[in-house]
């Protein structure tokens, strides 16, 4: 009798507490894993520091088109990056931010940054997390500091019941509205278009014949920079576009950020998915059409004050690449299949 | 009583030993507090911000007006060789000589016993860059408040050096600024600083030790490499230069004396 009685009391103790610990409610984010196309490289960012979850992308998408971000509270992350435009600002040659104030880049698309691990025009920054800090604090942008804008988010209901259910609790860090912009721009992965399917054979899907001949012309002349699934090699090169005399001080390319003489005006290889839709063109968004741009490599190359990429010099000492006019029209045509209609068109991203 | 019972009171009753079993190791974790002392001079005074001239390198003289930088990744080595790290996310601290509060770093948890060296970042490394917003605590917001992340790139600022300055040939007070931190991914100027103390320091639980350490200014400008402001005065983001100053900063830090 003696011993049921402490068997009872002792079974008692141990579901008054384990070790003294309450369990509280703590909601569990889904989750999710980022689907990767089979014709596109690894993933470049590492998800142990940031799990992707159903709430986390939620959370990322909300803040995303979040006017409160920016000084005025009107300028959100979408304002430059619009979807219809392949998430770039359409028709601005540079990306104008609060109070009109104008700085002297274009905005690059937001698409495919899962598999990069530098961003922007000069890899300004070096991971994912970090790039939203530059047009989250630049005058010229949103002109807003992470302090402020923690205690701006931190006053709004609905964001107490995103942040819970993205990160267990509802404190708002600069950390969370990082991780939770990276989450949702991770999954922005254009992977669809007219090239994509022909490449995979899908739908049974053919090029027409002045894309497949622009195609060859593309893989000849322009793929040596505009290389592998993401149309880019990732590196910084002097294409030889003479300096904008409207921003001859403040640009430097990717100079301004290794410091390096021989960086002057090196700029990143874009990337040239859903290239038709992402006019204007160049860092400064110079030039309004594909065929301008095409025109400049045959005949607008110059010497700028920095380096000129040796892969366009010729063997004369000449600069630019030799294209007919006839080329110029089937890489165009090429160009045109890697629109992604179904990524611009995804209710996934959009803001309403 | 069947033996099934039995069972079940050793293994409640193990659980509840290990309970407190686990509560007594706790309490035989002897910890304590030491507090560091960023201590900014220049040369053998300590340095006055806004007031005076000092010498410099040539004829030159500055006038100092800021002096910021940020402290990383501390770790103390015991006297038997034993190195104990201070959690990274807790270990990141901007110096500002405007703001005495900031001079004074004071690190928990510190396992008793005998400390005879410190080792400290001077800025970010990249391990922590590599990781994202993660682990960074509230160092971004608190850097960008203070003024050491660059707006252009989303980097910190690991050090901050203003003032004017003059010399026989510039005669009207003339800005200067060195700005320092790793360049993207191209080049990392994170630099670590290792310091032994004049004697060990005794960490208890009742007794909380301090360690003076001296940041000699001067050296900025005069260490390893000898920077004319005349030749240079606003240095940003310089492949060349920006290594070499922070290698004059890691050489800037010394303990003077430690309390027990």
């Amino acid at each position: 009798m003696l011993m049921k009685q402490i068997l009872f009391i002792l079974i008692g103790l141990s579901l008054i507490s384990s070790c003294g610990e309450e369990e509280a409610y703590i909601p569990v984010p889904t989750p999710v894993n980022l689907e990767v196309p089979n014709n596109f490289p690894e993933v470049a960012y590492n998800f142990e520091n940031n799990t992707l979850t159903e709430e986390g992308i939620a959370l990322g998408k909300k803040l995303f088109y979040e006017g409160k971000l920016a000084k005025d509270n009107i300028i959100s992350c979408g304002f430059c990056h619009e979807q219809a435009s392949g998430f770039t600002h359409h028709g601005h040659t540079i990306s104008h931010g609060i109070n009109g104030n104008e700085g002297f880049r274009n905005a690059q698309p937001t698409q495919n940054l899962a598999f990069f691990s530098e961003f922007g025009w000069d890899g300004a920054s070096i991971h994912l997390d970090l790039q939203p800090i530059i047009p989250i604090t630049s005058e010229f942008e949103m002109g807003e500091t992470l302090a402020s804008i923690v205690q701006k988010i931190a006053v709004e209901k609905e964001y107490n019941t995103l942040f819970s259910n993205a990160f267990g609790d509802a404190e708002v860090t600069s950390e969370r509205i990082l991780k939770a912009l990276a989450q949702f721009i991770l999954t922005q992965i254009s992977a669809n278009s007219k090239y994509d399917k022909v490449i995979r054979s899908e739908e049974n899907t053919s090029f027409t014949e002045t894309e497949a001949k622009g195609f060859q012309v593309f893989k000849n002349k322009c793929a040596s920079c505009h290389s592998g699934a993401l149309f880019t090699d990732k590196t910084y090169r002097n294409n030889g576009i003479p300096v904008n005399p409207k921003f001859a001080t403040e640009e430097e390319g990717r100079k301004r950020v290794t410091g390096a003489a021989e960086d002057f005006y090196k700029f990143r290889v874009p990337s040239l998915r859903n290239i038709a839709v992402t006019f204007p063109y160049m860092h400064d968004g110079r030039f309004r059409t594909l065929e301008s741009v095409l025109d400049f490599y045959t005949d607008g190359m110059t010497e700028n004050g920095g380096v000129i990429d040796p892969s366009l010099i010729n063997a004369d000492g000449s600069f630019g690449i030799d294209l007919t006019k006839l080329e110029k029209a089937q890489i165009i045509a090429f160009l045109q299949t890697l629109t992604d209609y179904e990524y611009l068109n995804d209710k996934r991203f959009a803001e309403f | 009583m069947t033996f099934l019972k039995y069972i079940t009171i050793i293994t409640l009753a193990t659980q509840m030993l290990s309970c407190i079993a686990n509560i007594e190791d706790e309490v035989s974790d002897i910890e304590g507090t030491i507090e560091l002392k960023f201590d900014n001079s220049y040369n053998d005074n300590d340095l006055l911000l806004n007031t005076t001239s000092y010498d410099a390198v040539g004829s030159e003289q500055v006038k100092i007006s800021t002096i910021k930088y940020i402290v990383s990744n501390i770790s103390l080595e015991d006297n038997n060789g034993n190195v104990f790290t201070y959690p990274k996310e807790d270990a990141f601290f901007i110096i500002d000589e405007a703001d005495t509060a900031s001079q004074k770093v004071n690190l928990y948890n510190i396992p008793a016993g005998s400390y005879k060296k410190i080792t400290f970042g001077i800025g970010v490394d990249q391990e922590t860059y590599s990781k994202g917003a993660d682990g960074q605590g509230t160092l971004l917001a608190k850097a960008q408040e203070m003024g050491m992340m660059w707006s252009w790139q989303a980097g910190y600022r690991f050090f901050r050096f203003e003032g004017d300055y003059t010399s026989s040939t510039i005669t009207t007070a003339t800005a200067f600024a060195f700005h320092m931190g790793s360049h993207g991914s191209q080049l990392d100027n994170y630099k670590e600083v290792s310091l032994a103390f004049p004697n060990s320091i005794k960490v208890r639980e009742e007794a909380k030790p301090s360690v003076h350490i001296v940041a000699n200014i001067a050296t900025v400008l005069n260490g390893t490499t000898a920077f004319l402001l005349e030749d240079a005065a606003e240095i940003h983001v310089d492949a060349i230069k920006s290594p070499q100053i922070a290698e004059n900063v890691q050489q800037m830090f010394s303990v003077h004396h430690v309390h027990n």
